[in-house]
């Protein structure tokens, strides 16, 4: 069983959003009370704030780190319609031995007329580039050219998702066959569309394309998240709405390689889950990709494995503040969720394409 | 009575009835942009000025402001009494704050400050609600916001429909929370209810995520959200279960907006996880990625002949407790070794195979197989179930085989089977009941036989989806008088079978271990194989699992793993990672001038610039020297005398640094 370590986050209002650095010894939190934190952790496994400084003046929704080849550098985005681009200075050696160190901001990025939802950096082998969307369904993604001034930034594309845009994800794959690709999940609660649409680059034309649009998710979308792609020749997404789902992306081989349009993609669900029961904030998959975390509103965070077959099951509860959830994991987990991954597998395996607004009740168990 | 304030610093007072002002107030300070009478005190009224002070005034007294403070940094465009005469005044600036003072005190204390993200232009208490006020914007926002000043972050609601800058708002009345009026550049006047207007706080996340490296998880989450509610089912109406029904006053929701906080913890995955990467485990043993790191540490990928590399990693696979793996590297020794090695590597495999821990589930099996033809594993796995199951298989095929054998003391697999049979058989296994254990004595070693004149015949057979009994059964014949598995298994790797033969059914293999988040599995076998599958597998995905395994090795900072797996890859584009920017200038530490030519004598002072500074032998490896004198030497060499002294080892006098 996971041991729970409780940190005093002093922060004063909700946290908004956790985040691990590349190496998984820093961790960066973010809330409400326009601050962003930066924790490291010590030898003994202790977490302890060494900055904590104002990086907006709105509420933080996102934070992010950069790959550690581009320096110690940290990305937030925020209700007052900007992101900013963050960096530790080494140096004054004083601070270090307080155990504080310095960020300063490198950049604001201000193209948002509306509050800035998410913020990304694309993957490392695409250079240094960061992605931002906004509440008025907007996706701009930035380059900074030289990567030693993080300064300068310049806005190389932007893209309309003509749907309020609440979280972003890149596909990390960094296979040549796998051209630059996103994920966009949107919050709208008015229209009754797919809201988690996929972004494919094109090379020919030098801009972004729509290559998907998930049909079957109507409901608005908290979070969506690609899998770590180790090598794999298809793609992972979870998404968090008023469910966990899990979908499988297969890329159709082309027939010729000289048609431009975007890659066709096979989609399958993998896996949906209601056990929640409310709505789901936040995924996260694990460095293999062989692990989902989900977090909801009944304050529960559930893990999620598969088996060989491709039948996923939670394999864990774990409450918020360390208690452990009533009756074992197992029993609860795998009696919740035999029916809907069993069925779906099955559909899964029939190799048919989700057709839109299948009816909810079907997936249900019993 | 009418006040003004006007750009020329001054404040006049109107009385209606008059045609003339009564008074005239001097701020002696620059333009006012706002005057206001207070709710509390009918003579008293505040003004704020564009160097952002504030001044009360007693309307009686036109000589001099009672008081003066500074509230903002920049102008001070508007102020607000609060309307429940409890000497509050709320004041906006271009400093994007609003603040509220407490103006009973003799000084003016601030007792709340709202961080708004642009300037304030207007500020209006909002009736009926002590904490609730109103701002808008003169530029760039449009909106109106609702702020609840005890918890200044969040806008508690906001109007969105103005296109243009909001000019004015005004609540339409005084007791009236609902309804707020407002006037806007885009020539349009709103009269908003408080119902249609949205709530950032409900699309804001209130929670946050994140796997950790190591498989620890971050978690943060409001306070609330961990409460006794947990439990609580969807749909539920509002409200707490815990009070009884008859205390239950239903708390008006919309208007609910206390400070919240959120609680942050990391749950740790435990330290003695099993490592279970590939067998899986409990909750936390799958998510701990120790086993990783110590796979990538120990196993050997070059430096010794392919069967010991292969013998090495199996057996550091099988210390981590990842059975399936293990098995994997010895059936791809036997399957890529020297035709003379082959007996004995068979035997290896089968006393492998029978001391595999009872872990070893169909799971692991199919595993296995995969490495194998599929036809093959499918019958060997027969006869592990009928030798498990006590021949009581009630297959007849298998019945007939046993009565025509003879010798035979072991029932053979029938290749008969169904499929599906055999996938129901390993759902069954599948489903964490304990496994079978296999029978050590079920594998006795009987005398091995070399030639098999049919092998390739069964080979071929076993492509096709059924291989009749009789078959079978007539290689068993012909093979000598005991048959027991282990001569199964033999035939399956006949000496004159070339390795290419597997080239196929190992790259399915590897596809299954990359897909399953095992890119390490793959990339090691690829390394290991070399030159025996690389033309199997296309240089696209080659070089996207080097990728993949190369960012892993970096993210777990596994430096040393990584530079060898690049060093040993062969594709082009992996290869040249070490190379892009990185350029060496070497400087003699002797004499301080560039060295030009190959090797480590310096051309001018004739002298090994590579010399360890403390046992003066020439350093070969790791050099580590201090950037500040350029002396230096083997790394334990410098770490030990550096434990005792801080100056230089050369006596150079320098106190040295090393990071």
């Amino acid at each position: 069983m996971f041991v729970a370590r409780s940190i005093a986050a002093d922060h004063r209002d909700l946290i908004h959003d956790v985040s691990y650095d590349f190496h998984g010894r820093r961790m960066a939190t973010c809330s409400s009370d326009q601050s962003v934190k930066v924790w490291d952790k010590s030898d003994d496994g202790e977490w302890h704030c060494t900055a904590s400084w104002k990086t907006h003046s709105g509420s933080v929704w996102r934070v992010t780190w950069a790959h550690p080849e581009f320096g110690q550098v940290l990305a937030s985005c925020s209700f007052d319609r900007t992101a900013a681009v963050w960096e530790e200075i080494v140096g004054e050696s004083n601070d270090k031995q307080r155990g504080l160190s310095h960020w300063i901001k490198r950049t604001t990025l201000v193209d948002s007329r509306t509050s800035v939802t998410d913020v990304k950096f694309a993957p490392k082998h695409m250079g240094l580039m960061l992605t931002t969307c906004s509440a008025d369904g907007v996706v701009r993604i930035y380059e900074a050219p030289d990567v030693m001034n993080l300064s300068q930034w310049s806005l190389q594309h932007e893209i309309s998702c003509k749907l309020s845009c609440s979280c972003i994800s890149w596909n990390p794959s960094s296979s040549r066959a796998h051209p630059p690709m996103f994920a966009v999940g949107s919050d709208d609660n008015v229209t009754y569309t797919g809201k988690v649409q996929i972004f494919e680059y094109n090379e020919n034309t030098r801009k972004y394309a729509k290559a998907e649009t998930l049909m079957t998710v109507t409901d608005p979308v908290h979070d969506v998240s690609f899998a770590p792609n180790l090598g794999r020749s298809f793609h992972v997404l979870a998404i968090a709405t008023k469910d966990v789902r899990i979908f499988k992306l297969v890329p159709l081989r082309r027939e010729t390689t000289t048609t431009s349009g975007p890659t066709k993609f096979e989609v399958q669900v993998m896996a949906q889950f209601d056990n929640h029961n409310s709505q789901v904030w936040r995924v996260s998959w694990n460095i293999t990709s062989t692990l989902l975390a989900s977090s909801g509103d009944d304050g529960c965070v559930r893990l999620w494995k598969a088996n060989y077959m491709d039948n996923w099951k939670c394999t864990g509860i774990l409450r918020g503040d360390g208690t452990p959830v009533n009756g074992t994991s197992g029993q609860a987990g795998a009696a919740n969720t035999t029916g809907p991954s069993g069925t779906l597998a099955s559909q899964a395996a029939a190799g048919g394409a989700v057709s839109a607004g299948r009816p909810k009740a079907q997936l249900m168990p019993g | 009575m009418l006040l003004s304030g006007s750009q020329d610093g001054f404040m006049k007072c109107f009385d209606l009835r008059k045609k003339e002002s009564v008074s005239t107030f001097s701020g002696q300070s620059e333009s006012v942009r706002d005057v206001q009478f207070s709710m509390k005190d009918y003579f008293t009224f505040a003004a704020s000025f564009e160097n952002g002070n504030v001044q009360l005034w007693d309307i009686r007294r036109p000589d001099r402001y009672e008081r003066m403070f500074t509230a903002h940094t920049g102008p001070v465009f508007c102020c607000d009494w609060h309307p429940d005469d409890r000497g509050w005044l709320a004041t906006g600036g271009r400093d994007k704050m609003v603040k509220v003072w407490d103006m009973t005190t003799n000084r003016a204390k601030e007792v709340y400050c709202v961080q708004t993200i642009a300037s304030v232009a207007r500020v209006k208490w909002r009736p009926e609600r002590k904490y609730h006020l109103a701002t808008c914007s003169m530029m760039v926002d449009h909106n109106i916001y609702v702020w609840d000043v005890r918890r200044p972050y969040i806008p508690f609601a906001t109007f969105e429909e103005h296109k243009d800058v909001t000019t004015g708002i005004v609540w339409r009345h005084q007791h009236d929370p609902q309804v707020l009026l407002s006037g806007s550049k885009d020539s349009t006047l709103y009269q908003h209810a408080f119902k249609d207007a949205s709530r950032p706080v409900d699309r804001a996340n209130p929670e946050g995520l994140c796997f950790g490296l190591l498989g620890d998880l971050a978690f943060a989450a409001k306070e609330s959200l961990m409460g006794g509610e947990a439990g609580r089912k969807p749909g539920y109406p509002g409200g707490d279960r815990r009070y009884p029904i008859f205390f239950f006053k239903k708390p008006d929701v919309t208007e609910q907006f206390a400070q919240v906080s959120s609680v942050l913890s990391v749950f740790e995955a435990p330290a003695a996880g099993g490592g279970g990467g590939g067998g899986g485990g409990g909750v936390g043993a799958g998510s701990r990625m120790d086993w990783f790191v110590d796979t990538a540490r120990l196993y050997l990928l070059s430096g010794k002949p392919f069967a010991d590399l292969c013998d090495h990693n199996a057996k550091v696979a099988k210390q981590l407790n990842r059975p399936q793996v293990s098995t994997t590297w010895t059936m791809l020794r036997i399957m890529f070794s020297e035709p003379a090695n082959i007996s004995s590597s068979t035997n290896h495999l089968m006393s492998k195979l029978g001391t595999l821990p009872p872990l070893l589930n169909s799971f692991s099996m199919k595993e296995l197989s995969s490495g194998l033809n599929e036809r093959n594993k499918e019958s060997r796995q027969d006869n592990i179930h009928s030798l498990e199951t006590n021949i009581n298989n009630n297959d007849v095929e298998n019945e007939e085989t046993e009565g025509s054998e003879g010798q035979a003391e072991y029932v053979f697999g029938d290749a008969e089977l169904d499929d599906d049979d055999l996938y129901s058989m390993e759902h069954d296994n599948q489903t964490e009941e304990p496994e079978y254990t296999l029978p050590q004595e079920a594998f006795p070693l009987r005398h091995e036989i070399m030639e098999q004149p049919s092998a390739p015949e069964l080979l071929e057979k076993a492509e096709s989806p059924h291989v009749s009994g009789s078959e079978a059964e007539s290689i068993c014949l012909t093979s000598s008088e005991s048959i027991s598995l282990i001569s199964v298994s033999q035939l399956l790797f006949p000496p004159h079978l070339p390795p290419t033969f597997f080239g196929p059914v190992v790259k399915e293999m590897l596809a299954y271990y990359a897909e399953q988040g095992d890119v390490q599995m793959a990339v090691s076998v690829l390394i290991v194989l070399g030159d025996r599958i690389r033309k199997d597998i296309d240089e696209l995905t080659q070089e996207h699992w080097y990728m993949s395994y190369i960012d892993l090795l970096q993210r777990f900072e596994l430096w040393n793993v990584s530079n060898e797996v690049i060093k040993l890859s062969t594709c082009p584009a992996i290869g040249c990672l070490n190379q892009t920017s990185t350029t060496l200038h070497i400087n003699c530490s002797n004499c301080k001038r560039p060295m030009n030519n190959r090797g480590w004598i310096c051309d001018r002072c004739r002298q090994c610039a590579s010399v360890c500074a403390v046992c003066h032998h020439v350093v070969r490896g790791l050099f580590v020297w201090c950037q500040g004198c350029g002396h230096g030497g083997h790394l334990e060499h410098m770490g030990s005398w550096l434990r005792d002294n801080t100056h230089c080892p050369t006596g150079c006098g320098h106190l040295c640094e090393y990071t």
